[in-house]
């Protein structure tokens, strides 16, 4: 379901002044322009600002550096928000109720025709020119020269949170009891390094929305469908110049 | 009297009491199982498309909120099959329910929006 700028237009908008700071850098953070309130305001809408597919630009389809390239493909269209990716992912990481490693964003248009919402899941990027490795001072968090994931050394974390705000996903929180920032390493610890093929949340999504692909092989269906033309594929804020490893589409 | 009146006032006299919470529409009612947050309205089928009781109840639906999530075969494979919301929803009389996923399913999201249950976590 494509929503045309008139059709946003056209609905009723209740105007942004009900939207608190923390709310509006939130979604801006997740490349997401907030449009207006609808709905009494207890609904909030947004419009994706990245319409551009990043995935087949020139000087992205190059020699990727890292063997496995572990990436992830999430179909929009599949999500439900049954939300038993963040159950597990909690149960397999240790991730406490006021954090998340991933979570399920809502989209929804009161006047859209046809479906008026949808969820979006996010997670890190696992970027790889991420912001977080630079910024952090004790290299606690960095990029794993084989595979590409970008780890957390909880042992060295000052929690400064310098990389929190480094990271244009919102995709970090401060774990209070390993005092150190955690977020998602695709399970390399809990299931990746276990021989498993697939992360938690991929594992528990009953309707396949997430894909764990690898890029560094041409016959992987992640790779497959970054690399071809004929359907968008897209990735959460482009803008931020980060190469994120996490990509979009719908069906 | 007639019978959309009756059936007026017969919707109004049973979803009276509300069924889950405050914020939740009259008639409206969510599924919690196999997976959380399916919406059913019967505003949506019964006033906005004329339909009547008798074509959900008894055969597809009994009259009473979640009973059929009670059953193992409440599922998209039993829906494609024509059964539940699939005997209409099938691409021909409503649209199918192998498309639109998020008009049906609301999610844990819409779920907590609608019973105001648990205010999605802030800390971030
Ligand atoms: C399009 C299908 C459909 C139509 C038409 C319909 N219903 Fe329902 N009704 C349902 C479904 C689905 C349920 C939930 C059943 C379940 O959970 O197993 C339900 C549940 C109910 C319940 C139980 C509510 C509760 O809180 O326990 C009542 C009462 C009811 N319907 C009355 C009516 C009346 C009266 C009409 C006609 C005015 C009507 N329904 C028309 C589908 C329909
Ligand atoms: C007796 C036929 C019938 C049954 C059974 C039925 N529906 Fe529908 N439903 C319709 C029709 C007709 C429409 C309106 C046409 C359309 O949207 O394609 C509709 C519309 C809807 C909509 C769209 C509402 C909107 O936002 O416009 C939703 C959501 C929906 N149904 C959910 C369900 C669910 C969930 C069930 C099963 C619990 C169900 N329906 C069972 C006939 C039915
Ligand atoms: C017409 C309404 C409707 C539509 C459209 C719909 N669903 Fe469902 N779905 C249901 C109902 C009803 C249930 C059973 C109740 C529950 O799980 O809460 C269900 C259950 C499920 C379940 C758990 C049971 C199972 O079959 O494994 C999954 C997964 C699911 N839906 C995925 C999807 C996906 C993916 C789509 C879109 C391709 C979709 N649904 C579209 C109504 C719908």
């Amino acid at each position: 379901m494509k929503i045309t700028k008139s059709q946003i237009e056209a609905s009723k908008n209740e105007g942004t002044d009900n939207i608190s700071s923390e709310e509006r850098r939130h979604f801006l953070k997740m490349g997401l322009a907030v449009t207006g309130v609808f709905a009494g305001g207890t609904i909030l809408s947004a419009v994706s600002t990245v319409n551009k597919t990043y995935a087949c630009t020139g000087d992205f389809v190059e020699h990727y550096p890292y063997k496995p390239h572990y990436s992830m493909l999430i179909n929009i269209s599949n999500c439900i928000d049954c939300e038993r990716c963040k159950k597990a992912c909690a149960e397999t990481n240790d991730v406490p109720s006021y954090g998340f490693r991933t979570t399920i964003l809502e989209r929804e248009m009161q006047h859209a025709i046809g479906q008026k919402r949808e969820f979006i899941p996010v997670l890190c990027n696992h970027c790889n020119l991420p912001q977080c490795t630079r910024v952090c001072p004790t290299k606690a968090t960095y990029k794993n020269k084989e595979n590409g994931i970008v780890m957390m050394d909880t042992s060295k974390c000052i929690g400064c949170l310098s990389c929190q705000m480094g990271c244009p996903y919102n995709a970090r929180y401060f774990h209070e009891e390993k005092v150190a920032v955690d977020k998602c390493n695709f399970c390399f610890d809990t299931r990746l390094s276990k021989g498993k093929k697939k992360t938690a949340c991929a594992d528990a999504c009953p309707t396949g929305a997430r894909t764990f692909g690898d890029m560094s092989d041409p016959g992987n269906f992640v790779y497959q469908q970054v690399h071809q033309l004929e359907k968008p594929v897209w990735v959460l804020r482009e803008s931020a110049g980060t190469k994120p490893n996490v990509f979009y589409t719908k069906a | 009297m007639n019978r959309t009146k009756l059936t007026i006032l017969a919707l109004a006299a049973l979803f009276v009491a509300g069924i889950t919470g405050q914020a939740l529409a009259e008639g409206d009612i969510i599924f919690t199982e196999p997976v959380m947050g399916v919406i059913f309205s019967h505003d949506v089928h019964v006033e906005e498309n004329g339909m009547d009781c008798e074509e959900c109840h008894d055969d597809l639906f009994e009259m009473e909120a979640l009973t059929a999530q009670q059953n193992d075969d409440f599922t998209m494979q039993s829906l494609s099959e024509g059964n539940y919301c699939g005997a209409c929803h099938d691409g021909d009389m409503a649209f199918d329910s192998d498309t639109r996923c998020a008009s049906c399913h609301i999610g844990v999201i819409g779920y907590q929006k609608a019973t105001g249950t648990a205010e999605r976590s802030t800390h971030h």
